[in-house]
């Protein structure tokens, strides 16, 4: 287990968290190589459908990263996301996905210091927990 | 509930007959004596067939969405509430409705009356305090309360929350104690066994989509689940694919689910889908104070927001 | 043809004998009720039972079922080319089937395997499937199976008959295949009394079946008519187009093929389709013939007492089992319908 590395899906606000993403790598904060960032045009453009997906996909974690609250460069984005994430969290932890597949932050562009720590954070926290077994779809087994 | 009968055909009668409406959504007798079937009476003559009963299973919006004409509509309490969401989201407007609200005591759960029944149901007679099934050379008496759906008995709302006329007085509502006991049940339970849980609940499902067809709330065009471009879920029974049409369907719903029962009363392979859906309905009602549907100027609680939301789950 | 009987007590012990050379699919009792399904290695087939809510239908057409695979990674062997999927031959057997819905393994024959054509898929399953039937001395109240030119009794499609005579099944093996299946499971022979016992519950469960259909006058109706027939938007107007009567119908055939892929890999398989649903007739223009709701209704009642009885010339495509009639949410009987349709007189 301890060679395990996970696939995180990420999917990171244009206008702040991959900013800082972008400003992480600038200046060389160190964080695991397990992420495959997603830009999306807002943190309330992610469907529940895009995260799952990614867990049906075979991923081992998905964060969702998106600008503080007020900060919305539609304005309210994240706030309707924020809803919209809070109850798919719960619908995913209450089939029976374990707490910490599915990760959520907000992180302003300038915050490249925030972002690494909470990679780390991230990918520790679903290493730890091993590779998904729940929810992926297999191809139908040919007798 | 049989009692309501007499007065929704007057009120359909009156007004069809005074050009207030086109057509009244109503119920008429089924061919089965524990169904009735969703009808719509276009004349005088034609409301003379309408009845209502604890059979009455199906929710009505169903029908109403995207209608053009002047309709007359009857509804429960939880209906009612479904109405409401609707208006809310523009499938039909409140002018063009004349709601014949029904004061509910709830509806009788099928499969409850069938394993009673000792042979053919002819018919199911219903006085708000007992149910009385009859049938080929046998005669029961039961206590509504033991063959109630199981959402009726955790209903918050029996009277119709938006009408123009009521088909009886006003009943009482419920008090619940534990509304949510089912859902809480599943809570406690480790990640592994809900895991398990919800793969068994689902096992017999043929993805027929009867609880999505019954559901006044699924009216996409075109539902997530028929998409190609991209193909969001699978088309065979495999459980991933099962699974992921059950949880993203309630969560669809979400906010806006008034726990109608509808979807449960359609499944042919009696599967307690109102498990997902329930969960959302707990959530919105404790994270944000939110029940669907229960007045016009207020939003679903997924299409709405406070700056003071819960954000601990968000680093 | 040979008589059968065998023991209630002895049933469990016959089916574990015949496991060693048959899978076996068949009736098995669950929390909610019977439902009709493969069964494991050890487990009977339970034939006390009074319906199952789909049928035998899984068997030889099951509900999702692999044609091919493929795989476009080049460092394995026959990359890119669609591979044939492997298939148990091992005989199996539907055991305790009512024999109406054999004869809807009968109709589902017409459209798999027609004189110039025959599908690979249904034809390996169906040829290697012995039909053991128990008939049903209680039919439900929904059972109109006697006018669909069956019955609970009808022996003309299955390879085995049992019926429940108290404390012992009896019956008939009604084919070679019949016969094979009752030698590998030691079925006693039964005495001469076993025809006439079967005969006389078979008159007391056909006189038990109240409900009928009649089709006489479909028949020499135009379609034309029927389809423009007044009666279809208010029939279907309950109809929440859901797939249910469909898959729950044991001659309902249609599919849909559909590409899976994972990766570099990826199947091709077969699903049950229902003509209920928009996206079945839907062109790829984006126009839609059945656009409307009770378009599609209308389109599977033709289909079943008007187009196939035109095309066929033996009924309709129906059996009775009454599985639609029970299992739809919101009530829509065939028998009504039928009657309708029956009834119906075009203006001339």
């Amino acid at each position: 287990m301890s060679e395990f590395e996970p696939k995180i899906i990420t999917f990171l606000c244009n206008w702040c968290s991959y900013g800082a993403a972008d400003l992480a790598g600038v200046s060389r904060f160190q964080y695991p190589p397990s992420m495959r960032v997603i830009r999306v045009p807002c943190s309330g453009r992610v469907s529940p459908k895009m995260i799952l997906s990614a867990f049906r996909k075979g991923a081992d974690g998905v964060w969702v990263s998106g600008c503080h609250p007020g900060d919305c460069h539609y304005i309210s984005g994240n706030y309707y996301a924020r809803r919209k994430f809070d109850v798919l969290n719960e619908m995913l932890e209450y089939v029976g996905i374990e707490k910490g597949r599915l990760h959520f932050s907000w992180i302003s562009s300038a915050e490249g210091v925030k972002f690494a720590a909470v990679a780390k954070d991230v990918i520790e926290t679903v290493t730890k927990l091993g590779p998904a077994k729940k929810f992926i779809k297999k191809l139908p087994e040919v007798a | 509930m049989d009692a309501y009968t007499d007065k929704i055909k007057e009120i359909s009668k009156k007004i069809l007959s005074e050009g207030k409406v086109d057509v009244v959504i109503g119920f008429r007798k089924g061919t089965l004596g524990y169904m009735s079937e969703p009808y719509m009476a276009k004349s005088e003559k034609e409301a003379e067939n309408l009845v209502f009963d604890c059979n009455c299973r199906m929710n009505l919006v169903n029908y109403v969405t995207n209608r053009k004409d002047k309709v007359g509509i009857v509804v429960k309490g939880c209906d009612s509430r479904n109405l409401v969401t609707h208006i809310i989201e523009n499938k039909i407007k409140r002018e063009q409705l004349y709601i014949i609200g029904v004061p509910c005591t709830g509806l009788a759960d099928k499969k409850a009356l069938l394993d009673l029944a000792e042979g053919e149901i002819t018919s199911v007679e219903d006085d708000n305090e007992t149910i009385t099934i009859k049938g080929d050379g046998f005669e029961k008496k039961v206590a509504k309360s033991d063959v109630l759906q199981s959402n009726c008995k955790t209903c918050i709302k029996r009277n119709p929350v938006i009408f123009d006329e009521l088909a009886g007085p006003e009943v009482a509502e419920l008090e619940i104690s534990d509304r949510f006991a089912d859902v809480d049940e599943v809570e406690k339970m480790s990640a592994d066994e809900r895991w398990n849980f919800f793969g068994e609940l689902l096992s017999e499902c043929t993805r027929c989509y009867a609880c999505r067809n019954a559901c006044p709330l699924c009216y996409c065009p075109t539902c997530f689940v028929d998409e190609s471009r991209p193909q969001w879920v699978g088309k065979s029974d495999n459980e991933t694919d099962v699974l992921t049409y059950h949880f993203l369907r309630a969560f669809h719903d979400a906010g806006r689910c008034t726990d109608c029962g509808a979807c449960e009363a359609a499944c042919p392979m009696d599967i307690k889908m109102r498990y997902f859906t329930r969960k959302t309905i707990k959530d919105c009602v404790e994270k944000y104070g939110s029940e669907a549907g229960m007045e016009l100027d207020k939003r679903p609680a997924l299409d709405q927001y406070k700056i003071n939301d819960p954000n601990e789950f968000i680093k | 043809m040979k008589m059968i009987s065998i023991k209630k007590s002895d049933w469990a012990g016959a089916m574990e004998k015949v496991q060693k050379s048959y899978r076996l699919a068949g009736p098995v009792k669950e929390k909610k009720g019977h439902t009709f399904r493969e069964l494991k290695d050890g487990e009977t087939p339970d034939l006390e039972y009074s319906e199952t809510r789909m049928s035998v239908k899984e068997v030889v057409l099951p509900q999702s079922e692999v044609m091919f695979s493929y795989s476009l990674d080049e460092n394995k062997e026959g990359h890119h080319i669609l591979e044939e999927v492997p298939f148990d031959e091992t005989p199996r057997a539907a055991v305790g089937i009512r024999p109406y819905d054999a004869k809807a393994v009968e109709i589902l024959k017409k459209n798999f395997m027609t004189e110039d054509y025959k599908d690979p898929y249904f034809e390996r399953r169906y040829e290697n499937l012995t039909l053991v039937g128990m008939a049903e001395n209680n039919p439900s109240p929904v059972n109109f199976s006697t006018s669909c030119g069956t019955g609970p009794f009808d022996e003309s499609c299955l390879d085995i008959i049992l019926a429940d005579a108290g404390d012992s099944y009896i019956g008939k093996a009604l084919t070679e295949k019949g016969e094979k299946f009752a030698a590998a499971a030691g079925f006693a022979e039964g005495d001469s009394g076993v025809e006439a016992k079967l005969a006389e519950l078979k008159e007391q469960a056909e006189g038990k079946i109240k409900s009928k259909v009649s089709f006489d006058k479909i028949e020499k109706m135009t379609i034309l008519d029927l389809y423009e027939a007044p009666f279809w938007e208010e029939a279907a107007f309950a109809c929440i187009n859901c797939g249910t009567c469909t898959y729950a119908c044991p001659t309902c055939w249609c599919f849909d093929i559909q590409d899976e892929v994972k990766g570099k890999d990826g199947v091709r398989m077969r699903n049950w389709d229902t003509c209920m649903s928009e996206v079945y007739s839907v062109h790829t223009t984006g126009h839609d013939p059945r656009h409307e709701a009770w378009q599609r209704t209308r389109n599977r009642f033709m289909h079943k007492l008007k187009y196939y009885l035109d095309k066929y010339e033996d009924g309709i495509m129906c059996v009775g089992c009454g599985r639609c009639v029970s299992q739809c949410p919101v009530n829509i009987d065939i028998r009504k319908v039928c009657q309708q349709m029956n009834d119906y007189e075009p203006s001339k």
